[in-house]
Parts: structure tokens; C-alpha cells; sequence
């Protein structure tokens, strides 16, 4: 085959590198904690909820962690490594996860239509108009691997300058002496905060589709491991800055970063332009809603084995749209049941599954290939042993 | 000759040698230098004694059969050169390389008794005279600009890189122009696979004519009804060669002052030659002030419908109660109203370029004030939407590269703005990012370097560091000489 740059690229449709998951764990993740999170934080741990927060940062950086050095084990990516261990069974692990990341995309989508609603228009909006957004998540869905690896590249500048923004106008307007003294609530509520909060903040699950592609190399876990250290530390700057803006009230403040820098003096002579940020970095948060179901059409791919991945994207879609269109008045319910009847159901999928990893067997050729040498190789010493005799 | 070539713009000029044997010249009228024919090949042939020539040297290679019959073909050829003294002469061995050399300007020496033709490049093609361009006017720095002629335009780069490594191959496309697609690129700096593949995709090429070089740029493009240039486009040989010594690849098209340079990245569009010779600070603050007026450009007609119709928010109050007073007793609404001023400037813009010069004045007349002044005072459009259309339109052509794709963009994102509100904004804009991450052309990434993200790149995109910390080439282009720059000081 002539090597040209067009097969090059097809080969590396897939391919994903450790600072790309880096810049997923960075700026990607943190997004989505900044709508429906910190207000059912505050509901529950009040002035300490950077507590619950932080652990469950540390929990997912465990898993996380797990991960990692689940890949760096072997040559192998742990994608590889899970086809060679199980064959045909490792199909009912990608079921699995397709149905379980469909699942867990529900409410990041509720959550996005709410705010969008409540974020992007004044007047009532037409019942179609969310419509609009499965089109592009379609599209997306539609793209290979390496293009989520890009999207983080680009979401360095599409979250960095708007969250910057917002925290720079918001920092005046917020009083952190709310949230002191620390463990000032009591240990229960805080882990009701914990417990409630879950299905945000289950980020290890949501990178493990990343790391199970990535060729591991040295390094590769200190890169990503900071960049989910970012990723904390700017949703935790934000719930501070946002309990430190609202306080008592912060409980019925939802779409939390729509709001954050609202009472920035400086918007009551230009406008809110403060919206421009948001929206910017509603481009994220667009892209973060869409993740799950990227993933949900890669897997059922997989599984299916069917090329293209349009019908896939369009049938996901289409049902999730009819799905939002009349179910979203149940937004509540749903919330109730996943993160109130569930949450081990979530656990055990996103949290505990994952770690299996590590007992994965390290190689993925069979054990006559482990000794066996290249084709061109075995050529040149077949020839030398030839011509000695 | 007659038979293959029975145009009446293909002259045959007869003439004798001293020794009597018949020659004759065919050139195709007009695009010949004739006086050069006459001076350097017909005046010393008429004196030179071809028979003699070549029977002094090889008696026993001449057959005289009386009358004129086969010359020995490299002692005649040798004796004309010599007599001539004309630089350019090449033997023509079959009729349809002779054709093709007579319809590509050069001419052809017929001589009695000798079976081969002689090329003679006394090509004086109707060009116009080297300028600078009007679409990449410089204030600082060179003004030379391409011209239709590619033979020109490569001397116009091979002035500027005096290199072996500098090479150049010339592909013919179109089966009726026979047009001269000239291929050129650094030896050891470019990646070679992107120029073979540019070579073949040139080669695969099945048009008849080709009059411009947008049509090679149509057939070189990986997305084919992409509203996105994957092909840089050029006008200036300075901005040519010095993306060939970035790793690029040039396309030269014969009868196209619009030189072609791939790989492309958007960030290009950015760029403009001046940015080169003004201190880095400037480059960077221009740059971004371009980047700045294309986002305004794009987006400021939608976000203006779209906060009257779904978010006044997005408006200061005092600016929302100035625009509400004034679109009050609209009878449009105002994604309308604003539609009917884009459309009026898109047609403005349009009739400007193809109108004579002696109309334009009265074209900015009508077009400023009975359109513009008597629309507004007679109620049918607000003041506030032509000074957003005039300051969008404004703001685009600080890009000129990007000003069709951003007129495209704009309906586009006005049509969004109109129905969704800043949601279907954003989708678009999540939309677009996502269908340019997507896009590769001839293996870059044209949002590179910001995505995928080559922070060594970075150096010369939106911003633009000092020359001295710009030694290496950029990385995208996978050059193998990766130094361009070397200095003294040791950091």
C-alpha cells in the first residue's frame, strides 16, 4: 500500500493523546458542575459545600488513578486488551456501557434544556426549539474519536477566557466569610450532599472511553491526573465565589454560572455582556452534553459492527428528542430516581466496573506470537540461515 | 503541419539557405516574437550553406540524390546552433509535440531533408506588466504581485529563493487549454508525501479548460462543498515563498495571477504580509483586532435580531429604549428588516465591483442616501440596523480572505439568530467548531494550531512573536529541516 497522507489520517481517526484527556478532565468536565450542582450543594451542606465537593474530587481521582495504571500495565490500550480477554463477550461490556452512558446523559440534557430556557430567552420559547440542538449532537455523534481529543484542545481558550471573565467579574461581589467555619454543618448533611450529588461528578466514567483508547506512554498519568486537578479547582474557586455571592439564597439559585456574575456593577452601564460569556461557555457545555452520547454511538458501533455511524447517531437522537420533548416535565422524578434509588446502580457502572481494569491480562497477542518474529525479519534470517547451510 | 494544425492563426514564414534548401518557420500568430525570429534564426540561416556544413565533416553520412534528401541531423543541428547562436532550441521529434509547442508559443524550424523539427522558444506571450495586487495591498514591505503568466511567476520565486533545493514540476491540465500547472517546493523542508499527493490529485485532473486557478483549488480540495477554504490563495510572491520555506507546497497555474499553497490553516486568513515587517506588538494587536472585527462581522447582525426578538438583556438599557424607540412603528420585523439591509449591502457590494468606475460615485449616491437615509425617514427601516450592517460589512474586510465564507456565515447565523434566539447561536457556532476540528487537509488540521493544539505553532498564529523567536518551522507541516533560524546568543 503507498503511503499517502489521506491512509495516515484514517489510521489516526481514533487516536487520542494524554494531554487531550488532560484538557477534557480540565475544562470540559468542571462545566457541567456549574449548572444544577452548586445549588443542590448548598441546599444540603450549606456553607460547606466544598466539603462533599472535595470528596468527591478525591474518590474520582482514586478511580481515576486505578485507571491509569490499569493502562500503563501493557503495550496494549485496555480497549485491546478487554477484546482479547473476553472475544465476543466483551460485547455485552460495550452494551453495557452504551446503555449506561445513554442513561447518564438524560439528565446533563435536562439540566441543558432548563437552563437554556432560563439562560437564552426572555420571552417563551417555541416547544421546538431545543429541537435544534440533537442536529448538531447528531453531527457530532457522527465524528471519530480524535475529534473529542481536538474539541479539548479548543475548549482550553472556549473555557479558560469565559471562566476567567466570570470569576473576575463575580470575585468583587463575593463574601467567602459564609463559607466559615469549615465542618460547620453537621457530618449528615454533608453526606446527603455526597450521596445526592453523585451523577454529577462521576468524571472517571466519563474519561474511562479516553484512557481505554490511549496508548499509554511515561508520563501520560501525571499529565491527565493534573488536568483533572484543574478541572477541581476551578469548580471548587466557582462554588466558593458562587456561595460567597448568594449565600442563604444560593439553594434557589439554579443554573448557577448564568447568574454568577449578574450583580457585577459595571453590567448596569454596558449591558449584560456577561452573557457573552456564558454562552461561550455554554459551547462547552454543549460539548460535555454531547460526550455520553459520542460514546453511546461508538460503543453500539462496536458492538453492532456497523459502519456507518449516521443511522446510530440519528435513531439516538431522534429518541432522546421525543424523549425531552414530553418527559422533561418529569425532570424531578427522574432526578429522585437516579440519584435517590440508583445511585449504586451508578456506582457500581461508572465507579466500581472500572477498576476490574487492573486485572486484565497484560497481553494481547497469543502465546505463539510472543515469540514469534516480524515478517521482514523472519525473511532476513530465514535467508541468512539459508545461505549458512 | 497544415493538416494538424489548419487554424488561420498558424503562419508558416518560407525562406532559402545560401545552398538553396527550403526552410520554413510555423509560429502561431500573436504570441511570437517575430522580430527575434527573424533577426537570430531566418537572417544567419539564409547565409549559412547547410549541405556544405554538413558534408565537410561526414561526406559519408549525406546522401545526395539530387535534389534535397536526408541531412545528417546532428551536424545540421550543430551548424545551426552555431550559426544562430539562439539559446533555446530543442529537437521536435513527432508532429504532436510539435503541435503542442507551436500552440504553447514556441516555434517551429522546418528544414528540407532533415526528418525532425527544431523548437525555437521565441515565445512573446500577451502578459500585462508585474504590479502590485489589488486584493493584497501592503502599506510596508514588497509590492510585487503574481501575473497570468506562469513562466514569470516562477521567476518571480526563484528571485526570491536562490536554491537548488527550490524545484519545480510542471503538471498539464485540461484537455482543450493544455494549461501549465507548475507544482513547486522546498526539497528536504517539504513533507513529500503532501506534494505527491498534490502531483497525483493534478495528474487525475479530467476538465477541458482551465481558466483560473480556483478550478485546480476546487479539484485539490479534500471537502468539495465546503463553505471553508482548505487552499490558501495568493497573490504575492514574497507571502508565496515564504510559506514554500515553511514546508508548504505552491501550485502555479498558467493564466492565474492566484498562486495556491497547501496545507492551509484558517489562522492564515488572519495573517497578512505587513505583520512581517511591523514590530511583533502591532502584528499581535492587528491580529486580533482582525480576529475581533470577523467574529463582529458574523455575529453582531444576529446577536442585534436576537436580542430584540428573545434576549433584551443582551442590550444596555439605555441603547434597548434608543432601538426601541426607533423600530416602533416598523412594518417590518426585525429579523426582516435586518435581512432586507444585509441583502441591500450584499447587492450594493456586488453592483460596486462589476459597475464602471465613472458610475461608482453616483452607485455611493443612491446606495448611501436615497437607500440608506430616505429608507429610514420614510419608516421602512431603523437607523440602528444600517449602522450594524455598515459596521459588520466594514468589519469583514479586514479579513479579505474570509469575506465570502463570512457573507455566507452571517445569512446563515441572521436565519438562526431569526428563529432560536442566541441558543441557535451557539449550537451553530458549537456546530462550526466541531465541522472545523473535523477537517483535515492534505494532513493538517486547519484549525491548527489551536486545535490540535501545537503550542510551538502558536508563536506566529493569532499572535506573533519576534523573527529571533521564530527559529524553527512549524510543526503541522512535519518538515524534516525543522531550523530556520539560527543566532549567536546562546539562551
Amino acid at each position: 500500500m503507498s503511503y499517502t497522507v489521506s491512509s495516515v489520517t484514517k489510521s489516526e481517526n481514533n487516536k487520542i493523546y494524554a494531554r487531550q484527556i488532560a484538557f477534557v478532565a480540565a475544562f470540559i468536565l468542571p462545566t457541567a458542575k456549574f449548572l444544577e450542582a452548586p445549588s443542590l450543594l448548598a441546599k444540603y451542606a450549606a456553607g460547606d459545600l466544598l466539603l462533599p465537593t472535595l470528596l468527591h474530587f478525591l474518590l474520582q481521582a482514586g478511580i481515576l488513578t486505578a485507571l491509569l495504571i490499569a493502562a500503563s500495565l501493557s503495550r496494549s490500550t485496555i480497549s485491546e486488551r478487554i477484546s482479547y480477554a473476553f472475544g465476543g463477550f466483551a460485547r455485552i461490556f460495550y452494551v453495557l456501557y452504551a446503555i449506561y452512558f445513554l442513561f447518564s446523559a438524560i439528565l446533563p440534557l435536562l439540566d441543558l434544556e432548563k437552563f437554556v430556557y432560563a439562560a437564552f430567552f426572555d420571552t417563551a420559547p417555541t416547544t421546538f426549539g431545543f429541537a435544534l440542538f440533537f442536529i448538531v449532537s447528531a453531527f457530532l455523534c457522527c465524528k471519530d474519536k480524535n475529534a473529542i481529543g481536538r474539541s479539548a484542545d479548543l475548549c482550553l481558550f472556549l473555557f479558560l477566557i469565559p471562566f476567567l471573565a466570570l470569576m473576575v467579574m463575580s470575585v468583587s461581589e463575593s463574601d467567602l466569610t459564609g463559607l466559615f467555619p469549615l465542618f460547620g454543618e453537621k457530618f449528615g448533611d454533608t453526606m446527603s450532599a455526597f450521596t445526592r450529588t453523585s451523577p454529577h461528578f462521576s468524571d472517571a466514567v466519563l474519561l474511562f472511553p479516553l484512557i481505554a483508547n490511549l496508548r499509554y506512554k511515561k508520563g501520560d498519568g501525571a499529565k491527565i491526573l493534573t488536568g483533572y486537578g484543574f478541572g477541581a479547582l476551578f469548580t471548587l474557586a466557582f462554588l466558593a465565589i458562587f456561595f460567597g455571592v448568594y449565600s442563604s439564597i444560593a439553594p434557589r439559585e439554579h443554573y448557577a454560572f448564568s447568574k454568577i456574575a449578574q450583580y457585577f456593577p459595571a453590567l448596569s452601564v454596558v449591558g449584560r455582556i456577561d452573557l457573552i460569556f456564558i454562552y461561550l461557555l455554554t459551547v462547552v457545555l454543549i460539548f460535555y452534553t454531547c460526550l455520553p452520547l459520542q460514546y453511546t454511538t461508538h460503543l453500539l458501533q462496536k458492538t453492532f459492527g456497523i459502519e456507518s455511524k449516521m443511522i446510530i447517531a440519528a435513531v439516538l437522537n431522534f429518541g432522546l428528542y421525543l424523549f425531552v420533548l414530553f418527559c422533561n416535565k418529569y425532570y424531578n422524578s427522574f432526578y429522585r430516581v437516579i440519584s435517590g434509588k440508583l445511585p449504586f446502580v451508578f456506582w457500581l457502572i461508572a465507579d466500581m466496573l472500572p477498576l476490574f481494569c487492573l486485572l486484565l491480562p497484560k497481553n494481547t497477542q497469543p502465546p505463539n506470537a510472543k515469540t514469534a518474529v516480524s515478517s521482514p525479519r523472519k525473511k532476513e534470517l530465514q535467508h541468512v540461515s539459508k545461505s549458512r547451510s | 503541419m497544415k493538416k494538424a494544425l489548419p487554424s488561420e492563426d498558424i503562419l508558416t514564414y518560407s525562406f532559402q539557405t545560401e545552398d538553396k534548401t527550403d526552410c520554413a518557420i510555423v509560429y502561431a500568430d500573436g504570441i511570437v516574437n517575430k522580430q527575434l525570429l527573424g533577426d537570430l534564426i531566418a537572417r544567419p540561416l539564409s547565409a549559412l550553406s547547410l549541405r556544405d556544413s554538413a558534408q565537410a565533416k561526414t561526406t559519408s553520412k549525406i546522401k545526395n540524390d539530387g535534389g534535397m534528401s536526408a541531412l545528417n541531423r546532428e551536424k545540421v543541428e550543430e551548424s545551426i546552433k552555431k550559426a544562430t547562436l539562439f539559446p533555446e532550441l530543442k529537437q521536435a521529434e513527432t508532429i504532436e509535440d510539435s503541435c503542442k509547442e507551436i500552440l504553447d508559443g514556441n516555434s517551429l524550424l522546418l528544414i528540407d531533408g532533415l526528418d525532425m523539427g527544431l523548437i525555437v522558444g521565441a515565445k512573446l506571450l500577451p502578459v500585462r506588466t508585474i504590479m502590485e495586487p489589488p486584493t493584497d495591498v501592503a502599506v510596508k514591505g514588497p509590492r510585487e504581485g503574481f501575473i497570468e503568466d506562469v513562466k514569470t511567476n516562477m521567476a518571480l520565486v526563484r528571485k526570491r529563493l536562490k536554491t537548488p533545493n527550490l524545484q519545480f514540476q510542471t503538471v498539464r491540465v485540461g484537455k482543450q487549454s493544455d494549461t501549465a500547472v507548475t507544482v513547486c517546493w522546498l526539497e528536504g523542508i517539504c513533507d513529500p508525501t503532501i506534494k505527491e499527493q498534490i502531483i497525483k490529485k493534478l495528474k487525475s485532473v479530467q476538465i477541458d479548460n482551465v481558466p483560473d486557478s480556483s478550478y485546480i483549488a476546487a479539484f485539490l480540495s479534500p471537502r468539495k462543498h465546503s463553505i471553508f477554504h482548505t487552499i490558501g490563495k495568493t497573490e504575492k510572491p514574497d507571502i508565496f515563498t515564504a510559506k514554500i520555506a515553511e514546508g508548504r507546497v505552491g501550485i502555479l497555474v498558467d493564466g492565474s495571477p492566484i498562486a495556491l499553497t497547501a496545507p492551509f490553516v484558517l489562522a492564515e486568513d488572519l495573517q497578512s504580509s505587513e505583520d512581517y515587517f511591523i514590530s511583533p506588538f502591532m502584528a499581535t494587536i492587528f491580529r486580533f483586532l482582525r480576529l475581533i472585527s470577523l467574529f463582529i462581522a458574523i455575529l453582531l447582525p444576529a446577536f442585534y435580531v436576537s436580542a430584540q426578538l428573545f434576549k433584551m438583556q443582551l442590550l444596555p438599557l439605555n441603547l434597548m429604549l434608543t432601538i426601541a424607540s426607533s423600530v416602533r412603528e416598523l412594518p417590518l420585523s426585525p429579523s426582516m428588516e435586518m435581512f432586507v439591509v444585509l441583502l441591500l449591502l450584499e447587492v450594493l457590494k456586488e453592483a460596486s465591483i462589476r459597475m464602471p468606475k465613472y458610475v461608482g460615485m453616483s452607485l455611493s449616491v443612491v446606495g448611501a442616501l436615497v437607500l440608506g437615509e430616505t429608507a429610514v425617514s420614510a419608516g421602512f427601516l431603523s437607523t440602528p440596523a444600517i449602522i450594524i450592517v455598515a459596521f459588520a460589512g466594514i468589519c469583514l474586510y479586514t479579513v479579505p480572505n474570509f469575506v465570502e465564507t463570512g457573507s455566507i456565515l452571517r445569512w446563515v447565523f441572521l436565519l438562526v439568530a431569526g428563529s432560536l434566539g442566541p441558543f441557535g447561536i451557539v449550537l451553530l457556532i458549537a456546530f462550526l467548531l466541531y465541522y472545523l476540528i473535523s477537517t483535515d487537509a492534505f494532513g493538517a488540521p486547519i484549525l491548527a494550531p489551536f486545535s490540535p493544539l501545537i503550542s510551538r505553532d502558536l508563536r506566529d498564529s493569532v499572535l506573533k512573536y519576534d523573527l529571533l523567536s521564530l527559529r524553527t518551522r512549524p510543526r503541522l507541516f512535519h518538515s524534516k529541516n525543522v531550523t530556520r533560524l539560527r543566532t549567536n546568543d546562546k539562551k
